[in-house]
């Protein structure tokens, strides 16, 4: 074949292929799949879409925070895809809070613990060994009967996050059968408040306020908005008092514009830590002026005389107002329009009421409330007994090693001589454990994560260095778990039964029951199942005192008639606590400030802590489609914003949006300066919830943690914690 | 004319020296049946073209797989007495069921019932140790699309076969065929490859959606009737 | 108005769906953005997880100031999810839908609702300029789960890939799932209950409604009327469907645009 030949094949068969190929469907056909796959393929290799399926939906219980809401979730098949308000609950009926919404995040999320797991590395370095549950068991179970053995069961101490329910009730009964009398609550405002309704009231109970029918809201820097309360039940009260029906004003006493004070019908704005003075300040007005309840004070008060002496002596609206920074007028004002209001209610606990704050002033703002006569009625505050009553359990064996360990001090010195009034003193911990190495030797933490939420961390992971043995019964790597020597993973709290008491501040009993939804994603366990399992491991009368199967037959049991109508429909509620109306005490005692720590000299300003709705700062870690929705004043990238006055700026030589070292005497922090109107000179706010190193990256690594800057104060009646702040000073970069 | 002379004789010098490529030149013998080459060729280049994109194409495009369990709807339709509906059936949030899930056949096969090798089969490797079959679905649309059964089977009171064909008369599982690029199955194209169809359940793309929503109501509708 | 009359009626029976958003009750907590995100299959990242510019947001809470300082400063809190603009009707004057050269975005006369088709849509953004409000968003990266958080996602909404842009759809699928249990419970009317946005659901405030706008029996139909009643930037004439309620003066007066002297006093 010559040349020509050859190409004129080659062309006469390009061209006939390239016609034959024009007349198939290849091109269009191709283009077709090739931008189906660009839609279909490529994004499932990213993110796996799911399959569709059946859909039903569950009803439960949050556990996220002391709010107890209903939840539905929406599952399709074995999937959960949405966690909704339940449409009448009797909590939040069909509400939901952004961290509410978010608990999928965790459910699903890589923060989760697998596995019963052993630490392989130094502490804190993430390197675990998956191991099994008979190992990990066998584990404390080796540790706590040496320490038994050697007479030492005082040294073992717990952390759990309330005293209420089930599951903290074990982890209570098992530190009084094994021997210790260290069981710690996290700190919240619940214990000034219970501290509060003991020595005012006489009764051991807890507050609540019925902010539905108030019709005029005086609130000392609560965030009635921001997640105080049960975050939900409170927003929907706030919507009720701005209908046309239910109005009330609301009042808000706060150094910064918070979106309570936002919204709120006025803010006074006073320096912070002057709240008490206030309070008596406008119990001094109403005194004056005869506004008050004569009727109520006459018949169900005490010490009312001494008390109105020394109101009278010593809070004159022009005293008050050199304190609190309010002008004496509007001192007047406020007093006024609070007392001839129907039904007044002065509420207390900072921020969220996740800190316990001072104690006086909690009963200085009570003392308000009956002032007007508003204690257990329609409209007033209510002392609430603790729980919904269910089964007792037979009463703990303890043999002659439980005996002695539990009639030992506390560590914290709670109900010792120095605290008589407090059962525990969370915050102490660090500080404990830093001045006597060697008195913690095995630390049990449930649902709590006291290594982030504990003012001043530096402290707290000195002391955490000082334990020999951590273990956390976390369902998540938060920042305990990730510095204890195992993880004793608890199922999440989608994947569990548990009672959930009547949640905070609510004035009806309310006992919930959280229920799985969807079965367990990874090798996690009851928490009770597990202290149980060591229990019986540990023998002897410590195992006795166990004398149930599992948890969930525990539960059933303590529950006993309820379970069947708690299962069915989920929750089981009374029209009120029908408690009687005590008598309540006044207590004539001056006014003893607590400062904030640090002098002025060094540190001008003064740090608050900035609490937000949308942004979680106890043992759960704040999920990303929470940390998602900060503002961009809030959170910029992996820094965070600290609020201060442009005034304070100026005098400081401030700018917005420019990076400044917050410094304080615990601490220090890279940040940047974000100018607002809305926070008093001299102040520097600073959100907190930030500054994870625990979950993974996604939750780890933004901004700072306010505790970190934070120190411990002591309340002078309590002894509790009642830092609200800390001074500070603020430099550019 | 001169220098056209030149640079002939110039052509040949250079063909005497470089040989037979510059000889290509020269003026060739006339032969009669040369211009068939290209048209030939051209022939050769089209058949077989036609051949791959008609032919090869498609089996090269198209995976194929056999359905776990050789299934009858006509068996069932038939001697089970059974309507579609009763397997295919619509569940209380107006969504619908699809194919059956394996706790709808335990309703009937917790027990064999006959003597089928398919039937052995599906007892042993599904029922006995509780595994959904995994069913290859001629119908699943992309995951962008949004499909009602009850807007078309309730509303527009349509019959099962004009979009699904006579799967109900069909006495075996015919070869799940499935697009290596889209992962979707033959059905939704069609089985002609050039994508003509005949009747209305021989394509399930969005063009044959339009079309009869077009006929019945007038407008092809918004997208977002059908995309989510 | 007579052409859109016409045009509906060819359509059959139409709805025009809307919202009225109570920015009194609102209290800027964000559970609206987080049940959106959770709804509709919003990625979030590692790496700057707030940022306004480059992640997707389909409900956006804004933070407003009067402006005056301490301690007069007032904050008003706007959720901002589509407003799915109705323009003078007929495909005239929704801003994205006049812009889009795709056709990806449609004006539905039978919802009044703005759809965005993900699978048309080529990315220009013509579209997230065109919008005064900014409720569109772009796919800068793929869709990306941390391992195993796929399963929380929604198989009623398509999973977006990168490079295409999303908007608040007024949670469509939702009206597919309730439309599809009133077909097949053979009934063709929807009750106001049936469908309900993600985050009207969600509101713990109860700030936000949602239901027909035209339909007098919906409490959206009085609402809007409602003297305190406004929309954002009315005067573009963009005609939108969501409307807010606000008592003070400033907030209502800052969802206007004003040009020079005008809005002052």
């Amino acid at each position: 074949m010559d040349r020509r030949t050859f190409l004129e094949m080659l062309v006469g068969f390009s061209a006939g292929a390239g016609t034959g190929f024009m007349l198939t469907p290849v091109n269009w056909k191709l283009m077709d799949d090739v931008s189906i796959w660009t839609q279909e393929v490529w994004p499932d290799f990213f993110a796996g879409i799911p399959e569709r399926g059946k859909v039903t939906h569950a009803d439960s219980v949050c556990d996220l925070c002391p709010g107890g809401c209903g939840i539905t979730v929406r599952k399709v098949e074995d999937r959960v895809t949405k966690i909704e308000g339940r449409e009448g609950y009797p909590v939040n009926n069909g509400g939901i809070c952004p961290l509410g919404a978010s608990g999928l995040q965790l459910l699903y999320g890589p923060w989760r613990v697998p596995s019963p797991v052993r630490r392989a590395g130094k502490r804190g370095a993430k390197a675990w060994e998956q191991i099994t549950w008979e190992d990990a068991i066998g584990d404390v179970v080796k540790r706590l009967s040496d320490l038994r053995r050697k007479g030492k069961t005082d040294s073992v101490a717990c952390v759990v996050a309330s005293d209420q329910g089930t599951v903290p009730q074990l982890f209570s009964r098992f530190m009084k059968a094994y021997g210790s009398p260290n069981l710690i609550r996290a700190a919240s405002a619940e214990d000034t408040n219970e501290l509060a309704m003991k020595l005012m009231q006489g009764k051991k109970a807890s507050v609540a306020y019925d902010l539905e029918g108030a019709d005029f809201i005086l609130s000392f820097g609560s965030g009635l908005i921001e997640g105080w309360g049960s975050p939900v039940r409170v927003i929907q009260a706030h919507s009720k008092w701005r209908s046309d029906k239910n109005r009330a004003t609301v009042i808000q006493i706060e150094p910064r514009l918070s979106n309570t004070a936002a919204k709120a019908d006025k803010w006074h704005p006073i320096k912070p830590g002057t709240e008490t003075a206030l309070a008596l300040g406008l119990a001094h007005v109403i005194i004056k002026e005869s506004l008050y309840d004569i009727y109520f004070i006459r018949n169900n008060t005490y010490g009312f005389n001494d008390w109105r002496a020394m109101v009278m002596a010593q809070y004159s609206p022009e005293a008050v107002s050199r304190t609190t920074g309010l002008s004496a007028e509007n001192i007047v004002k406020l007093a006024r329009a609070f007392a001839k209001a129907r039904r007044p209610l002065a509420v207390w606990g900072r921020g969220k009421g996740t800190t316990p704050g001072c104690l006086y002033e909690c009963m200085a703002v009570h003392s308000l409330n009956a002032l007007v006569g508003n204690i257990n009625k329609p409209g007033g505050v209510w002392a609430r007994p603790p729980q919904v009553a269910t089964n007792r359990w037979p009463s703990v064996k303890q043999d002659s090693a439980a005996r002695t360990g539990n009639s030992k001090p506390r560590l914290d010195g709670a109900g010792t001589r120095q605290y008589p009034l407090v059962s525990s003193r969370p915050d102490e911990l660090p500080g404990i454990i830093n001045k006597r190495p060697g008195a913690i030797q095995v630390l049990l933490v449930h649902e709590a994560d006291p290594y982030y939420s504990t003012m001043d961390s530096s402290a707290m992971a000195e002391a955490f260095d000082k334990i020999p043995f951590v273990v956390s019964f976390s369902t998540y790597f938060d920042e305990t778990a990730q510095h204890a020597d195992l993880i004793l993973p608890n199922h999440h709290y989608l994947e569990r039964f548990e009672d959930v008491p009547t949640p905070i501040g609510l004035p009806k009993p309310v006992l919930g029951l959280r229920k799985p939804v969807v079965s367990p994603q990874f090798n996690t366990r009851y928490a009770g199942d597990t202290l149980m399992a060591i229990a019986s491991r540990l023998g002897g009368t410590v195992a006795q005192s166990f004398p149930w199967k599992d948890y969930v037959i525990l539960l059933k049991q303590t529950l006993g008639g309820k379970w069947d109508a708690l299962k069915k429909t989920g929750y089981f509620t009374a029209a009120s606590f029908g408690t009687p109306l005590g008598k309540f005490e006044f207590y004539a005692k001056a006014y003893e400030p607590v400062e904030a720590e640090g002098d002025s000299e060094t540190y001008p300003l003064t740090l608050i802590p900035v609490e937000l709705m949308r942004l979680a700062h106890g043992a759960i870690g704040n999920p990303p489609f929470c940390t998602k929705t900060l503002e961009e004043t809030e959170l910029k990238g992996n820094d965070l914003f600290v609020e201060v006055n442009p005034k304070t700026a100026g005098d400081y030589g401030l700018a917005e949006g420019r990076y400044a070292t917050l410094e304080t005497p615990r601490g220090k922090a890279k940040v940047l300066v974000h100018l607002s109107e809305g926070i008093m000179p001299g102040l520097v706010g600073m959100p907190k919830g930030l500054g994870h190193t625990g979950y993974d990256d996604y939750l780890a690594g933004k901004g700072a943690s306010a505790n970190s800057l934070m120190g411990v104060v002591e309340d002078p009646i309590s002894g509790l914690c009642a830092t609200w702040g800390i001074q500070a000073k603020l430099s550019s970069v | 004319m001169s220098t056209t002379e030149e640079k002939e004789q110039t052509v040949e010098e250079q063909a005497e020296e470089h040989g037979p490529v510059y000889a290509a030149y020269k003026p060739a013998k006339s032969r009669g049946w040369r211009f068939l080459i290209p048209i030939a060729a051209f022939g050769v280049g089209f058949v077989s073209h036609l051949f791959l994109g008609w032919v090869i194409f498609p089996h090269l495009l198209y995976g194929k797989k056999q359905q776990p369990i050789d299934f009858s709807h006509q068996l069932h339709q038939e001697a089970a007495d059974e309507s579609c509906e009763s397997c295919h059936f619509f569940r209380e949030d107006g969504s619908f069921s699809g194919v059956p899930k394996l706790e709808n056949c335990l309703q009937c096969h917790e027990e064999p019932m006959g003597e089928s090798p398919e039937e052995a089969k599906f007892i042993t490797e599904y029922v006995e140790p509780g595994k959904e079959i995994p069913w290859h679905v001629y119908a699943r649309q992309p995951q962008c699309a949004f499909f009602s059964h009850a807007a078309h089977v309730k509303v527009a009171e349509l019959e099962c076969v004009t979009c699904h064909g006579p799967v109900g008369d069909s006495d075996h599982t015919r070869p799940y065929q499935y697009n290596r690029l889209t992962r979707y199955s033959r059905d939704i194209w069609g089985w002609n490859i050039a994508g003509l169809k005949k009747k209305t359940s021989d394509r399930m793309k969005m063009d044959d959606c339009a079309e009869c929503h077009e006929e019945r109501k007038g407008h092809k509708d918004a997208c977002f009737v059908c995309h989510k | 108005m007579k052409e859109v009359h016409q045009d509906n009626k060819r359509h059959g029976k139409t709805y025009k769906y809307g919202m009225v958003v109570d920015l009194d009750k609102c209290t800027g907590c964000g559970a609206c953005m987080v049940a959106c995100m959770a709804e509709n299959n919003l990625p979030f990242r590692k790496e700057n997880t707030n940022d306004r510019l480059t992640q997707n947001f389909w409900m956006r809470v804004y933070k407003i100031s009067n402006g005056l300082s301490f301690p007069d400063t007032e904050i008003c809190y706007i959720p901002r999810p589509c407003q799915h603009c109705e323009g003078r009707g007929h495909h005239h004057g929704t801003p994205c839908v006049s812009v889009c050269p795709a056709t990806a975005t449609d004006y539905s006369h039978e919802t009044g609702i703005v759809s965005q088709i993900y699978t048309r849509c080529f990315g220009c953004r013509y579209c997230m300029a065109a919008c005064p409000y900014h409720v569109r968003v772009f796919n800068w990266w793929d869709p990306r789960w941390p391992k195993g958080m796929n399963k929380s996602l929604n198989p009623d909404v398509s999973v977006r890939m990168r490079g295409v842009v999303e908007k608040c759809s007024f949670c469509y699928h939702r009206l597919q799932r309730a439309r599809n249990k009133a077909y097949a419970e053979g009934r063709r009317e929807l009750h106001e209950d049936e469908y309900q946005t993600a985050c009207t659901q969600a509101c713990p405030a109860g700030a936000i409604t949602f239901g027909d706008l035209d339909n007098q029996k919906h409490k959206v139909y009085n609402l809007k009327d409602n003297p305190y009643a406004f929309r954002l930037l009315e005067k573009l004439g963009t005609n939108p469907k969501v409307y807010y309620l606000s008592t003070k003066d400033w907030a209502r007066k800052a969802g206007e645009v004003f040009v020079g002297n005008e809005g002052r006093g």
